[in-house]
């Protein structure tokens, strides 16, 4: 059964790249522009893994986090961080809102691949 | 280019591998391009700016496929509209320059132009509006920028093309790509 990957990431480019390393290690790909966009998608979908940026407008990384995490149907649900942030503060602070690991850019397309298929299999 | 009320100007040197971002109206910003390419960001509605300079890659280096210089020239265009919204800055209102970007050596793959045109494609995958740009030619290429004006001054390097470069390595603290669970 094909696997499901959210991705979460205000910049177009990045969301290309993703789509293009996950969709070749045979993940289908569901993108979000930013935290909101993510959330209203959620609210009926049910990826294997969500992978978000933090700095977004309108709902950043962890606002969404902290979101879905008071959800049901999304609160044991794996969430990576994927961010140029690399501060020990920032990693608190996802930790505490509940994300399930963090992945710093410009991402290693084997480290992702391993990564993924940690919290997946 | 006019100075503030004392006509003093902080001049910042960029240097290959960096980014800065101000929003102090006496910053200058300059850095010198060969091959590299420097994207200036501003907004003109939060008076904020940046630059960073950056080189994707050359032969020979680990990492010349075109996804390898996507993802880092991605990260270079990200630290930097990071930077810049950190400060103050509008996503919707970013507007760029670019420069540099020039073909250094004969007969060998034109990284100047595989910089250049990764810029110009990121711009316009971004949606950002690219006001102005000098790229290419065969000379290294002075940049003075104003960030919270969005003005640049951009002119041939005095020294010779052959300018040196500092080579950009990830510093070795940096978990570029690394992987850590909770």
């Amino acid at each position: 059964m094909q696997r499901t990957i959210m991705t979460v990431d205000d910049s177009p480019s990045m969301r290309m790249l993703l789509n293009a390393a996950l969709s070749d290690l045979g993940y289908a790909i569901i993108a979000a522009e930013d935290g909101r966009a993510a959330l209203d998608q959620l609210r009926d979908l049910r990826p294997d893994l969500i992978i978000t940026d933090i700095n977004m407008p309108h709902l950043d990384g962890f606002g969404l986090i902290e979101q879905l995490r008071g959800m049901p149907e999304h609160a044991n649900r794996p969430i990576l961080v994927l961010t140029t942030e690399s501060s020990d503060e920032k990693k608190a602070r996802a930790r505490q809102a509940g994300a399930t690991g963090w992945i710093v850019k410009p991402f290693d397309p084997v480290k992702l691949a391993a990564a993924i298929r940690r919290v997946l299999h | 280019m006019t100075g503030n009320v004392r006509g003093v100007f902080k001049r910042v040197t960029v240097m290959q591998g960096e980014t800065r971002v101000s929003d102090d109206p006496a910053v200058v910003m300059t850095t010198v391009l060969g091959s590299c390419i420097s994207a200036c960001f501003f907004d003109p509605v939060a008076k904020v700016g940046g630059l960073n300079h950056f080189l994707l890659a050359e032969p020979g280096q680990a990492g010349t496929d075109p996804a390898s210089m996507q993802r880092y020239g991605v990260y270079a265009m990200e630290v930097l509209i990071n930077a810049m919204l950190a400060l103050g800055a509008s996503r919707t209102s970013l507007r760029a320059r670019i420069y540099g970007g020039a073909s250094m050596h004969d007969g060998l793959h034109d990284i100047g132009a595989a910089n250049a045109a990764f810029a110009r494609r990121f711009l316009k995958d971004e949606r950002i509006i690219l006001v102005g740009e000098d790229v290419g030619g065969r000379d290294a290429k002075r940049v003075e920028f104003r960030p919270t004006l969005g003005l640049a001054r951009c002119r041939t390097a005095a020294e010779p093309a052959f300018v040196p470069i500092r080579r950009h390595t990830p510093p070795a603290h940096r978990p570029s790509g690394d992987v850590e669970f909770f």
